[in-house]
């Protein structure tokens, strides 16, 4: 009983603080159109923009995960045998199609 | 009893201004906001005074309507006509006090409506089928085309910034279409406003450079004449940008540090910026005195 009371109160605390906290953005229309210098924009300001680190980094995932697993693999393989084998073979198999993906949009293409 | 306190302390912190700088007006306003009870806001957002220095052309009146009521409330206007920096260096500090006292500041000078009607279509309001085209409030989305540095189709947003753009000379108004960041194409919509030579002067056009990297405090020191101590903020620029006459915008910035005076011949603004990313050509625009800016951008709008 305490315990709920407890997590009540303190539900009820966080949300009454965070509706006292919370700012106002009670901006009129000029103010809601973007800042350009007293220029205007021809488009909405929604578009898409390439993230270009993220190929790099599902590289970096990609060896990161391999070597992740291979650390206890490699301590098991001898008592388990060809069985461990085959499944780190799948295994790698599935994460090099990423490597692979990584290869078609070009990271290995180093400038 | 804590909010007089509030404003009382607000009424003593610096100025926030936002300058409108009109023709002539560049090197008086830049010296102006230099003195220490003056602050220039990088935004309108972050401004309760809005300071329109000079005789701005007709042209420019509706893009200064638009830049007044991005102002939040309260605030003011105060017009800049004589060259007298004590007077005006008042008159805001005064104004700055009217309005932390409780001064009802201006109206909205533009109605308090959409630029543009909302014309959804689709099931969810939005623009048109899935996460391309459609016409939401008006404006086009931004549709794909060839990315100019790989070639990935990448959404081109175009607009038009300035001429009260802070990190733009006054009065140029430059029409950029953007894939991201980069820009794809640039022109010029209005050469900036004519300025004098003391506006080329070497320690106005090293600020500019600073304060676009975020060193105001460096840009500040600079115009007021004293030596700058961090000497290796020429670092800062990336070698090679804007390489006219055989020198580059850290070349020309290491030279205004020295207090030499710098003399480009006018580039091809549409050329020299397409492929650059926007940081880089702000860069490369303040790394031009103004009076060679002017010329070029004037060719380039003739063109």
């Amino acid at each position: 009983m305490q315990a709920v009371i407890v997590i009540l109160g303190w539900t009820a605390f966080a949300v009454v603080l965070a509706r006292a906290l919370q700012p106002a953005a009670n901006s009129t229309a000029p103010q809601a159109a973007p800042f350009l210098g007293g220029g205007t924009p021809d488009m909405h300001a929604w578009q898409r923009f390439h993230f270009r680190p993220y190929s790099m980094s599902l590289l970096f995932i990609a060896f990161e995960m391999e070597m992740m697993f291979m650390y206890p693999w490699a301590v098991v393989f001898v008592s388990e045998g060809i069985k461990a084998l085959a499944e780190m073979g799948m295994f790698l198999a599935i994460l090099s199609v990423g490597i692979l993906y990584g290869w078609r949009e070009g990271i290995f293409r180093w400038q | 009893m804590a909010m007089t306190h509030l404003v009382r302390w607000a009424a003593r912190a610096p100025a926030p201004v936002y300058a409108a700088i009109g023709p002539g007006r560049q090197a008086e306003v830049e010296r102006l906001l230099t003195r220490p009870g003056l602050n220039r806001a990088k935004t309108p957002r972050d401004a309760a005074i809005l300071l329109v220095a000079g005789d701005l052309p007709s042209s420019s009146l509706d893009a200064l309507n638009r830049l007044h009521d991005q102002l939040p409330r309260p605030r003011t206007t105060l017009r800049w006509l004589d060259g007298d920096q004590e007077a005006i260096a008042h008159r805001i500090t005064t104004a700055l006090r009217a309005l932390c006292d409780g001064a009802a500041g201006e109206d909205d000078r533009l109605p308090d409506t959409p630029a543009n009607e909302w014309k959804g279509i689709g099931p969810h309001g939005q623009g048109g089928k899935g996460m391309m085209g459609g016409t939401p409030y008006g404006r086009p989305m931004a549709m794909t085309g060839k990315d100019v540095r790989d070639g990935l189709q990448l959404d081109r947003y175009t607009t038009r910034v300035g001429p009260f753009a802070p990190m733009l000379p006054p009065g140029l108004v430059l029409e950029v279409t953007l894939q991201g960041d980069v820009i794809c194409e640039a022109s010029v919509q209005a050469a900036p406003f004519a300025q004098p030579a003391e506006a080329d002067a070497p320690a106005l056009c090293a600020a500019r450079m600073l304060r676009l990297l975020g060193l105001d405090a460096a840009a500040d020191r600079v115009i007021r004449g004293r030596p700058l101590r961090a000497a290796w903020v020429t670092g800062a620029v990336p070698r090679g940008l804007a390489r006219i006459n055989d020198t580059d915008a850290r070349d020309r910035l290491s030279a205004w540090l020295r207090s030499r005076t710098v003399t480009v011949a006018p580039p091809d603004l549409a050329a020299l910026l397409p492929g650059s990313e926007w940081s880089e050509a702000m860069l490369i625009l303040a790394s031009l005195p103004p009076s060679a800016l002017i010329r070029a951008a004037r060719a380039t709008e003739a063109a």
